[in-house]
């Protein structure tokens, strides 16, 4: 710039001839006015670097302060970082994109065996040799090729003639430009954990089969105790229709409430028993209610008549009758109620009321209300009714006998059954107890009968009953109930002699004890079918079982057989069945 | 398109060329004007209340003209073109912004245009200290959605930083926007948009703002990290401030600068041209120096080589420009007049609104945001 406004000044200078001045003045003044422009153009310039110099200094200084405070923090971090990996319980490797180890913390290289610094960019099976599994590779090789994590992933290896079990997780590792670069893996040597998740699999198969063999045992008890009671309750009965003393009658009294007492906690441990095994399966069937109610009315009619105590059922005009539901399981926790109300009760009467809560086009929900006018319960005892082995003291020395069971299996009976179970009570006044249950209403509509009084005794005088038992204490119950009933009977000791019996004879009904020498009741029950083919008789037949365990009933209808009598049974219980067949 | 461009420095010299360029019997119907605030905008709005013309204009922070009687950037003046473009093909319209967001400002705009035509180009012009450019962009895209085409800037008062104004013929607004639509089945609307600023320094975090409000950078005042970093007094921001944005990070997407157009100096907070995100990771940025003028000359010819028919040209570019640049901004702005020859006029703004091609419009500060209006061939 300053040579163009040299040779400037010099081009005027040489002018002579002012005249010639005068010709250059414009084209001076153009160069004169650029010049100016690009000084003011460097002025800026160096204005603006000036300026600039000023910021970036200071930006410079301020950032290089930054970057030491990060550099600072990252030593920090990484310091962390080492410490953690050094102690943290599990072995930490970080891969490179060939899955050739990068890093691995101080644990992995006691694992292996090698000095952390000597494992770097050695391959797997050159720091494990012999490692076989394919698959941990191909999904290490999945996490750099897709990106994704892989957890839980658990494999057996084997090294150093030690076999360990180790749980894994993968992650892939990425730089500043998200691009995978390696992965890290996270491994726990879970050894201890399979050996115990092992040793529990084995208590918990000790534990089935311990449960297994108590339930055997308690059907196998349960067995030999029904026969045993059979014969007392059996022989009781008997005893009770001879002529007796006044005294002896009321000592024959306590001998049977005794025995009584003895099979109702000899059911109840059975059906816990059951339920806590989770083996109490329902028995839906369809069935008549007021068939059921009338059952309940005429065994308890009877208790409650002992006490000199009322009894009635009362059951709702709209209440569905033709049913699908567990009868058994029904008339098990009528009966429970029932059978409390009556030993809680001293004066007045009991009621049962059935109502239809709910209906909708297929199912029905009753309720069953069993109300009595007894000593009530006290309110800090509600709660915990319904528990195991729950039982109300009445005062400080005194308990109600009971198992404790009743109420426990009654609430698990209706939970497995999708109902409910509650009690409202007023000591002194008296306890309402109350049960709802869902039903599927059957196809079939049939009309209820209003249940009020047992039925007329039937009479089978001139009709025949064969009866195969060998126990002979059985033999004389079973033959007294009978002949009470007006049946002509004929007795056998076992299932062979039955048969002959059978051929050569003509009976209306046959008893068949089940466990009996010789031949047994099933195979005696298919005999009989088989000699039955082609002709159209069919004799009804009766099992006469002390096996109550859930399940027998098919084995007996599978034979052929067309109802079962639990032992020990009374003469109302004998009376029933038969009725159900031959009335 | 028939147009007539003029610049001058006061509302007498407005009046006596419009009244110059209307004598032969051209009949404008639309005018854009960017005047600078020591201009009398009052008076220049009485006088076009007496015409019967559409008025887009706005307060600026110097302006310039170039056309084949003169290649100027003043600063104290103000530049127009007259339009007579085809009745019922464009419209304008001005909204007041007080009581409102600059969502919701943005968010009417959208509206209105897509109510005026089925597919609309929008310019729009909104004063700059009171408007978020971000959310008034986000706002127009509200209901026009995200590929309207859409360019613009915000106004500025000669980096006095007090207040700026958009103006049509009948009213001047120093809080709202203007906004002029086109139908697209009559005119091209296409445009560019370049920064050149690189990032400089260490990330630093967000950690308390609220919209365009930044209370603190890496949990110290706002104003203190800029003051510290960049080693200025209060009196230099918020200028300085618009030459050194910050640049936010966007992961997996382009990164956004935003520019100081405010400053609380009690409350020691900085208010930003548009959004900046509580958490966002930021650093400053600066021009790299008078190399981006070859950068933006580069992308000046390539959008030539894609868009070499045009009626005019309108530039919007940053006033940090001009500051960063001084007299050499003048090339990258004369190598738009080298390639056309079409008369181009433009102001040095506040922020800027538009986009490259195929790229959804964005709120930008530091750019040279240009748009092209040209009438299509067989619509006249």
């Amino acid at each position: 710039m300053s040579h163009r406004i040299l040779s400037l000044i010099e081009e005027i200078s040489s002018i002579e001839n002012p005249a010639d001045f005068a010709g250059k003045k414009r084209l001076v003044i153009e160069e004169l006015k650029k010049i100016k422009s690009e000084h003011d153009n460097l002025h800026f310039k160096y204005e603006r670097s000036s300026k600039e110099k000023s910021i970036f200094s200071s930006l410079l200084i301020k950032t290089s302060d930054d970057l030491k405070k990060v550099s600072n923090n990252l030593k920090v971090r990484a310091e962390e970082l080492s410490t953690l990996l050094t102690t943290i319980p599990a072995y930490v490797y970080f891969k490179d994109t060939h899955l050739n180890y990068m890093l691995v913390n101080q644990p992995f290289a006691e694992l292996a065996g090698i000095p952390a610094a000597q494992i770097t960019g050695k391959r797997i099976q050159e720091v494990f040799p012999g490692y076989k599994n394919d698959e941990y590779i191909n999904k290490e090789a999945s996490v750099i090729e897709t990106g994704n994590a892989l957890y839980d992933i658990e494999e057996e290896i084997e090294h150093n003639d030690r076999k360990r079990w180790v749980y894994s997780n993968l992650a892939p590792i990425r730089n500043a430009a998200n691009e995978i670069i390696g992965l890290i893996g996270i491994s726990w040597d879970i050894t201890d954990r399979k050996l115990h998740e092992e040793e529990l699999r084995q208590s918990k198969e000790l534990a089935e089969a311990g449960t297994q063999a108590k339930n055997e045992f308690i059907a196998s008890i349960s067995h030999e105790f029904r026969t045993p009671m059979n014969g007392i309750l059996g022989l009781s009965e008997i005893l009770k229709n001879t002529s007796l003393a006044t005294d002896q009658m009321d000592l024959l009294k306590g001998i049977i409430s005794s025995a009584e007492n003895l099979l109702v906690l000899l059911n109840d441990v059975l059906d816990f028993s059951a339920i806590e095994a989770g083996k109490m399966e329902m028995d839906y069937q369809p069935f008549m209610l007021d068939r059921v109610m009338e059952d309940i009315s005429l065994v308890m009619k009877m208790k409650a008549a002992e006490k000199s105590l009322g009894f009635d059922i009362f059951i709702d005009k709209n209440v569905s009758n033709l049913i699908i539901g567990d009868s058994q399981r029904l008339r098990q926790i009528l009966i429970n109620l029932t059978n409390n109300a009556v030993k809680f009760t001293d004066h007045g009467k009991i009621e049962v009321h059935v109502k239809q809560i709910d209906h909708t086009q297929n199912k029905a929900t009753l309720r069953f209300e069993v109300v009595d006018s007894g000593i009530g319960i006290p309110p800090e005892a509600l709660d915990s009714l319904f528990r195991v082995f729950s039982r109300v003291k009445q005062n400080k020395s005194k308990l109600i006998a009971g198992t404790g069971l009743g109420l426990s299996i009654c609430k698990k009976l209706t939970d497995l059954m999708g109902g409910g179970i509650g009690v409202e009570s007023t000591p002194g006044k008296g306890s309402m107890f109350w049960f709802s249950l869902p039903f599927t209403l059957s196809n079939l509509h049939k009309q209820r009968t209003i249940v009020a009084q047992p039925e007329e005794t039937t009479n089978f005088l001139k009709k025949f009953v064969l009866v195969a038992e060998d126990n002979a204490i059985n033999q004389r119950i079973v033959s007294f109930h009978l002949q009470k009933m007006g049946f002509g009977v004929d007795v056998v000791s076992d299932g062979k002699e039955a048969l002959e019996k059978y051929l050569a004879g003509k009976y209306d009904l046959i008893i068949l004890d089940i466990q009996m020498p010789v031949m047994d009741g099933y195979q005696a029950a298919k005999a009989i079918r088989e000699a039955e083919k082609g002709t159209f008789r069919h004799v009804p037949i009766i099992a006469l079982t002390a096996n109550a365990m859930k399940g027998d009933r098919e084995l007996y209808l599978a034979a052929g057989m067309d109802e079962y009598v639990s032992k020990p049974f009374t003469y109302e219980i004998l009376q029933q069945a038969i009725n159900g067949l031959l009335g | 398109m028939i147009l007539k461009t003029f610049s001058t420095d006061t509302v007498k010299g407005f009046i006596q060329t419009w009244n110059d360029h209307t004598s032969d019997g051209f009949h404008p119907n639309a005018a854009v004007i960017f005047a600078s605030v020591a201009v009398d905008l009052h008076e220049m709005v009485s006088f076009l209340q007496t015409i019967d013309i559409k008025v887009f204009g706005c307060s600026s922070c110097g302006e310039f003209l170039f056309d084949d009687q003169k290649q100027s950037i003043t600063e104290g003046g103000l530049v127009c073109v007259m339009l007579n473009l085809i009745p019922g093909s464009f419209d304008i319209k001005l909204i007041n912004g007080r009581g409102q967001s600059s969502f919701d400002l943005g968010n009417k705009i959208g509206q209105w245009a897509c109510e005026a035509f089925e597919k609309p180009a929008i310019l729009v012009l909104a004063s700059g200290l009171e408007t978020d450019g971000e959310q008034l962009v986000g706002g127009i895209q509200h209901l026009a959605g995200k590929d309207i085409t859409m360019f613009g800037g915000l106004a500025g008062d000669d980096a006095r930083f007090k207040e700026t104004f958009v103006f049509s013929e009948t009213t001047l607004e120093n809080n709202g926007a203007i906004a002029m639509v086109f139908n697209t089945k009559q005119y091209d609307i296409e445009g560019m948009a370049t920064s050149g600023w690189v990032s400089i320094g260490a990330d630093k975090i967000i950690t308390h703002s609220e919209g365009n409000v930044v209370y603190t950078i890496d949990g110290e005042p706002a104003l203190d990290v800029y003051k510290d970093y960049l080693n200025v007094r209060d009196t230099d921001l918020p200028e300085i401030g618009v030459e050194f944005p910050l640049l936010i990070k966007k992961p997996g997407s382009q990164d956004v600068l935003r520019a100081v157009t405010n400053v609380d100096i009690e409350k020691k907070l900085l208010i930003f041209a548009g959004t900046v995100p509580n958490g966002a990771v930021v650093t400053f940025s600066s021009s790299p120096g008078f190399e981006i003028i070859e950068y933006t000359r580069k992308k000046v010819r390539e959008f030539y080589e894609k868009n070499q028919e045009t009626d005019a040209l309108i530039l919007f570019s940053c006033m940090a420009r001009h500051n960063a640049l001084g007299p050499s901004i003048s090339e990258e702005i004369d190598e738009v007049w080298q390639n056309w020859a079409k008369p181009l006029i433009g102001f040095f703004t506040y922020g800027e609104i538009g986009s490259n091609y195929n790229a959804a419009c964005d709120f930008h500060n530091e750019t040279f945001t240009m748009v092209s209006l040209k009438q299509k061939p067989d619509v006249a």
